[in-house]
């Protein structure tokens, strides 16, 4: 089953997500860094910049692929990913509001690429923290037409 | 920094224990990263691969390192181009293609030991 083109521009509802000093530990050991600010106790602990994965890459694309009006399938590849940094880095404590939305669905051969744009911003401010753009491929569910 | 700089490389090995560490750190549960009996279903290579947000940590690892710190980092936009296959080793660097007033553009890539590259990106950092 192809994806439901009727979509693209859909907003899902915002999410609040809380960043806690132990979940950038976790994450910054997973990959081996060595920044000590990302281990620190002090006010000075940051997240690295791929942190924003963890803010938005499974909460912001559940909401789209758990959409039953989309028609998503388990037969995926993350194709690509982009994020913009606004003006300083996660730190502790920080609530960022996430809104999902579905950029684009675009066919390539047999396979569709499915955009999904996640804008995170300070809660308290409402500046933006990072702007997410994840491709997300679904292998073989083009429309047959497109395909041949 | 001037075009044609290289970022210090960074690498990276793909194994059950990274995936499971990398899965739990991002919240990114998909088995396709270390569970053998879904992967032999979904996956492009029919075996375990490593999360391409992995690849993309490694990749902006090199990034931020070189330019010394997270919060000179603007962007960073990868494609992952070929799956990273378990039990093997990737590595990761850039070379500068553009130096202006205020940004640096850094080409990125990511290549496996089996000669893939499996990852091709920019890296736009502050001056």
């Amino acid at each position: 089953m192809a994806l439901n083109l009727d979509k693209v521009g859909h907003v899902y509802p915002a999410y609040r997500y809380e960043v806690a000093r132990e979940k950038i530990r976790e994450y910054a050991r997973a990959l081996g860094e060595t920044d000590p600010r990302y281990f620190s106790d002090g006010d000075d602990c940051v997240a690295p910049p791929t942190f924003a994965a963890t803010v938005t890459v499974i909460h912001g694309g559940h909401a789209a692929l758990e959409d039953p009006e989309l028609g998503a399938h388990p037969v995926l590849v993350h194709g690509s990913q982009r994020f913009e940094y606004g003006d300083r880095p996660l730190k502790p404590g920080d609530v960022l509001e996430c809104t999902p939305s579905i950029e684009s669905i675009i066919h390539k051969g047999a396979n569709e690429f499915l955009t999904i744009a996640v804008d995170c911003r300070f809660a308290h401010s409402g500046d933006l923290a990072v702007l997410a753009k994840e491709t997300i491929v679904f292998l073989g569910s083009a429309p047959r037409e497109e395909a041949a | 920094m001037k075009v044609g700089d290289e970022l210090p490389e960074v690498s990276g090995e793909s194994n059950l224990v990274a995936s499971v560490m990398y899965a739990a750190a991002s919240g990114d549960y998909n088995p396709l990263h270390y569970d053998k009996s879904f992967a032999e279903h979904v996956s492009p290579t029919k075996d375990i691969i490593a999360h391409g947000m992995m690849s993309m940590g490694l990749a902006s690892r090199a990034l931020t390192g070189w330019a010394g710190g997270c919060e000179k980092v603007a962007s960073i936009d990868v494609r992952l181009t070929k799956p990273w296959p378990i039990g093997t080793k990737s590595t990761f660097g850039g070379t500068v293609t553009a130096v202006d007033d205020e940004v640096v553009t850094v080409e990125l890539w990511g290549r496996n030991e089996n000669g893939d590259t499996i990852l091709k990106g920019l890296g736009v950092v502050r001056r």
